[in-house]
């Protein structure tokens, strides 16, 4: 029948779209209400992140890094002074490290907060998205109390962090984490085991384990499959082999192995983890001056460096070329939700388009970090 | 094209749907005796901490002159390229040879990032805890001189959100449209 | 009939009022979130700072039942026409919220590819800096924008219907 197939439809989502979690155009073919190729459309939020970053010096490039992953923005500073430190052969002292991976899982639990909240929006459950709010809002504050910031911290430096933490830190931040961890039952009450919300997802977009690996999904995205990998644990940076956690997978408890439940559910247990980081992070805390290590002009060696970390939404990597001034000579950054995306096409096949809005919130992108 | 497989089968109960209901319903219900989270944002204010990230300010010494020396360490540490300063000789003889003539600060295209702050030999840019501003035009976003120092004034005392009269009104904008 | 006839007429006022009373009270709001701002604007609906005081709750993303436009985040040179198709699908009367420094005028992203403030493209009513700016900001901006609504006369819309 030539270019035009009959029965076949071509539907528009986006760019302005409640349910694309920023500005994502997908070209979605449809046979009837089945869905049989989606094309993602890219670049609706291009600010070219990584061109910028050639112009700027090491430490400007910090702010943009924050823009990036907007939901986690302290670990997207966090992959990125990683990177540097390995570059430059710093050590920095042992609060920073501590201090780093409080912050980093604090915004850990904010970010996934925010992605089940939304994810129940996009499903059509609205209260536990002001319930997740609620207590990712006093998260925000203890950010807010540490660095001055809400959202964009500018927090983790080269060799440090901007400012210590506040005096009676430790203290706001346990009564947070005990007030915290009864609220992961109620918002199971409202929403995991809600009958709607499961027939809704078990058993949508399964992504098989072998299918994610040759995608290079990463993050809970990838342990949602069953694929037991974690940059934290195989491949430890700053100090995190020093902390007890499990990592969670997806066991397919409400159907197959690899649906959408099963990487939401990862995210909750997740939650979980990180509390316990967290609470092992604040009782070792040593004393110690933040801003010991701090380079009065950072000019790198020659030489380039590639350090991935584990942001909430998978494996982040910066890799960096310096050539010798104090500006460097090549960003690139390695996004996580950007290889989510590109599973999308394979795994939405043969579901209908109201699943394709379920698959495509509990693929939990960042449009910031897709287009960069 | 992935085959559908429905492994989930619920149940009789499950499927009249009105138990999950209810128990969310629960959860909700509950919170209607717990403690409210809402800021009745115009009459109460949220108190921002020390070193938040706000508005801009010059600080003066106790002698009214300004700590600035116009060295522009600010300008070229900012990132969003949003300060622009006039230096010019200083009026008063205090062995420091500088001030700023103009001191701008194009709020709209500042990030609030606090490098300006932290480059400052002279401690003279600060950043305050006043997050409540917005204006009608560009232009009335461009805060001057005068303005900075407006903001010294309005918050060298105390916090600004602790003060019994703070208004929107009292901060060195235009609020009227023009 | 002369616009001038309409404005000193007492019944009209009163009606001017209670027209705009109810305009401001129940504004409609379509959020146009592309980044950072736009998770911000979601915490002004959530709990904390719950916009539905202001009756400002009723979000629609649909352009054509909404009459108050807030961009909140960057727009690109890609983005551009589909905001400028959206803003002319508002049914008058309608306002804009140009939210944070991206939208209002580029920010820290002096680059290629983004706009350097809508304001080139769109008339923006109010302009909230920060980045993001803090929920409470974008309330205030709200209640400027309810002070514009509150000066708005009768007469401008007989004027603007007559272009």
């Amino acid at each position: 029948m030539g270019i035009v197939q009959g029965d076949q439809m071509i539907l528009n989502i986006g760019p302005q779209h409640p349910s694309t979690h920023g500005v994502l155009r997908l070209e979605v073919r449809t046979d009837g209400e089945i869905v049989s190729e989606i094309k993602p459309h890219l670049g609706y939020l291009h600010r070219c992140f990584e061109k910028h970053s050639e112009n700027v010096t090491y430490e400007q490039v910090i702010p943009f890094t924050d823009r990036c992953d907007y939901l986690a923005s302290m670990n997207s500073n966090f992959g990125y002074v990683v990177a540097m430190e390995e570059l430059m052969e710093i050590k920095v002292p042992e609060r920073v490290d501590y201090i780093r991976i409080i912050m980093g899982e604090l915004n850990r639990i904010a970010s996934h907060l925010l992605a089940l909240g939304v994810y129940g929006l996009d499903i059509g459950a609205f209260t536990p998205f002001l319930y997740m709010f609620r207590d990712r809002e006093r998260i925000l504050d203890m950010f807010e109390l540490t660095c001055g910031a809400r959202l964009l911290y500018n927090y983790m430096w080269v060799g440090g962090v901007s400012h210590d933490l506040p005096k009676d830190f430790e203290k706001i931040c346990i009564g947070f984490l005990d007030y915290f961890e009864p609220q992961i039952k109620e918002y199971n009450n409202l929403l995991t085991y809600n009958k709607i919300f499961i027939e809704r997802t078990a058993d949508v977009g399964v992504i098989p384990a072998d299918v994610a690996v040759s995608y290079g999904v990463t993050g809970p995205n990838l342990r949602g499959s069953g694929v037991k990998w974690d940059v934290r644990k195989d491949e430890p940076y700053s100090i995190y082999d020093r902390f007890e956690f499990d990592i969670p997978v997806g066991e397919g408890q409400f159907g197959t192995l690899g649906d959408c439940f099963d990487r939401y559910w990862v995210r909750m247990l997740e939650i979980s983890q990180s509390v316990k980081i967290l609470r092992q992070a604040l009782k070792d805390i040593p004393d110690g001056n933040v801003h010991q290590a701090l380079p009065k002009k950072i000019r790198p060696p020659k030489g380039s460096v590639y350090r991935r970390t584990e942001s909430p939404r998978g494996d982040l990597g910066y890799y960096i070329v310096s050539d010798g001034t104090p500006v460097p000579y090549r960003v690139k950054m390695r996004s996580p939700a950007f290889t989510a995306l590109s599973c999308l096409d394979e795994v939405s096949r043969g579901w209908m388009i109201s699943d394709v809005i379920a698959i495509l919130g509990s693929l939990d992108i960042v449009l910031g970090e897709i287009d960069r | 094209m992935a085959t559908i497989i429905k492994s989930y089968e619920p149940t009789f109960w499950d499927k009249l749907y009105f138990p999950a209901l209810l128990k969310g319903l629960m959860v909700t219900i509950k919170h209607f005796f717990r403690q409210k989270v809402t800021i009745q944002y115009p009459d109460e204010r949220h108190i921002p901490p020390d070193g938040y990230r706000g508005l801009h300010r010059l600080n003066k010494y106790p002698d009214e002159r300004i700590k600035c020396v116009a060295c522009e360490m600010c300008a070229a540490a900012c990132p969003s390229n949003c300060i622009s300063i006039i230096p010019g000789p200083s009026p008063w003889d205090d062995g420091k040879e500088r001030y700023p003539v103009r001191f701008d600060i194009n709020l709209l295209r500042c990030i609030y990032c606090g490098f300006c702050e932290m480059a400052c030999p002279e401690g003279a840019i600060e950043l305050t805890e006043i997050y409540d501003f917005s204006n009608y035009s560009r232009d009335d976003l461009v805060i001057d001189k005068d303005g900075l120092l407006g903001v010294y004034e309005l918050t060298k005392k105390q916090n600004y959100y602790t003060k019994k009269s703070h208004s929107p009104a009292s901060l060195p904008f235009k609020t009227e449209r023009t | 009939m002369n616009h001038n006839d309409i404005k000193s007429n007492v019944l009209t006022t009163t009606l001017e009022s209670a027209i705009n009373w109810g305009r401001k009270n129940s504004l409609w709001p379509m959020p146009f979130g592309t980044a950072c701002c736009g998770i911000e604007f979601m915490a002004v609906l959530a709990a904390r700072t719950d916009i539905a005081r202001f009756g400002a709750e009723a979000i629609r993303f649909s352009p054509r039942q909404s009459d108050l436009l807030i961009v909140a985040g960057r727009i690109s040179i890609k983005m551009m026409p589909v905001l400028i198709r959206i803003y002319e699908q508002m049914p008058e009367p309608k306002w804009v919220i140009s939210m944070g420094a991206c939208a209002s005028s580029g920010g820290v992203f002096d680059t290629y590819s983004v706009i350097q403030g809508i304001d080139q493209f769109i008339p923006v009513d109010v302009y909230v800096p920060g980045c993001p700016p803090r929920p409470e900001g974008v309330v205030e901006s709200l209640m400027k924008i309810q002070n514009l609504i509150d000066k708005e006369k009768l007469s401008d819309y007989a004027l603007s219907s007559s272009k």
